[in-house]
């Protein structure tokens, strides 16, 4: 890595895990100080994707949460209807401070900023790539340009355009 | 804590999906049919809400662009 010293512990819900491999970019994460995967999460991924986890297991940690009962959470994720993994992985994000929340899942996201979280998507971690020279801009744009195929991850077509455009303009492309 | 008013739909799904779904079930994901069939249709929900995903997609690209960490 070159301008920025290894960063926050990230604790990550499943979409960036999967998304990431799709992509074959799981070595993105190689540089956070550690990424924690709750248990609930780790379940998910074995069952979509569990390629996944053998691929990521240098940098993946299988993580037991604190059983504490989080009543804002429990409650929050009752009316943002948020999956077992979204909410173990919030929870985890709660019980560690000064960690970045990695989620792709909109509800969770809306959650984590109600709880002044600090929260990333999978598109951020492609694009912080180049600024971290984990990848070249170039290598980022094609990974952006071939989302559509190779990833699940759902943009709209012209909503990606916008993306990659501001991305091209950033590093001269 | 109430429960949320609910209403009653009815689908055709096709026989091999349901399989599959039934085979999910089973194997312990959900709760029951009506649980997948709510998770899944919550997860559509939410990634056509596109102006919030995209304004924390906005986001997302300005902190891997200008990001600190």
């Amino acid at each position: 890595m070159a301008e920025t010293e290894r960063v926050a512990e990230a604790v990550c819900d499943a979409g960036p895990i999967i998304h990431l491999d799709e992509l074959s970019a799981l070595d993105l994460l190689e540089d956070f100080s550690a990424v924690v995967v709750p248990e609930a999460v780790w379940h998910e991924v074995e069952h979509h994707r569990s390629g996944a986890l053998q691929r990521g297991r240098a940098i993946l940690q299988r993580t037991v949460i604190d059983t504490e009962v989080d009543l804002v959470l429990a409650a929050l994720a009752q009316k943002f209807s948020l999956g077992a993994g979204e909410q173990a992985a919030i929870q985890l994000a709660r019980q560690r401070p000064n960690s970045i929340l990695l989620t792709d899942d909109t509800a969770a996201r809306l959650v984590a900023e109600g709880l002044s979280l600090v929260a990333h998507g999978t598109i951020g971690i492609l694009m912080r790539a180049a600024r971290h020279r984990q990848r070249t801009p170039q290598e980022v744009l094609t990974l952006l340009e071939h989302l559509p195929e190779r990833s699940t991850l759902y943009l709209r077509s012209k909503f990606l355009t916008e993306i990659i455009q501001r991305f091209k303009v950033e590093h001269r492309l | 804590m109430s429960t949320p008013e609910t209403t009653t739909v009815h689908a055709q799904v096709p026989t091999r999906l349901y399989a599959e779904m039934e085979e999910l079930v089973k194997a312990g994901w959900f709760r029951d049919l009506n649980d997948l069939l709510l998770d899944a249709l919550r997860h559509y929900l939410e990634s056509h809400r596109p102006e919030l995903a995209e304004r924390f997609i906005r986001q997302d690209a300005e902190w891997g662009l200008h990001g600190r960490d």
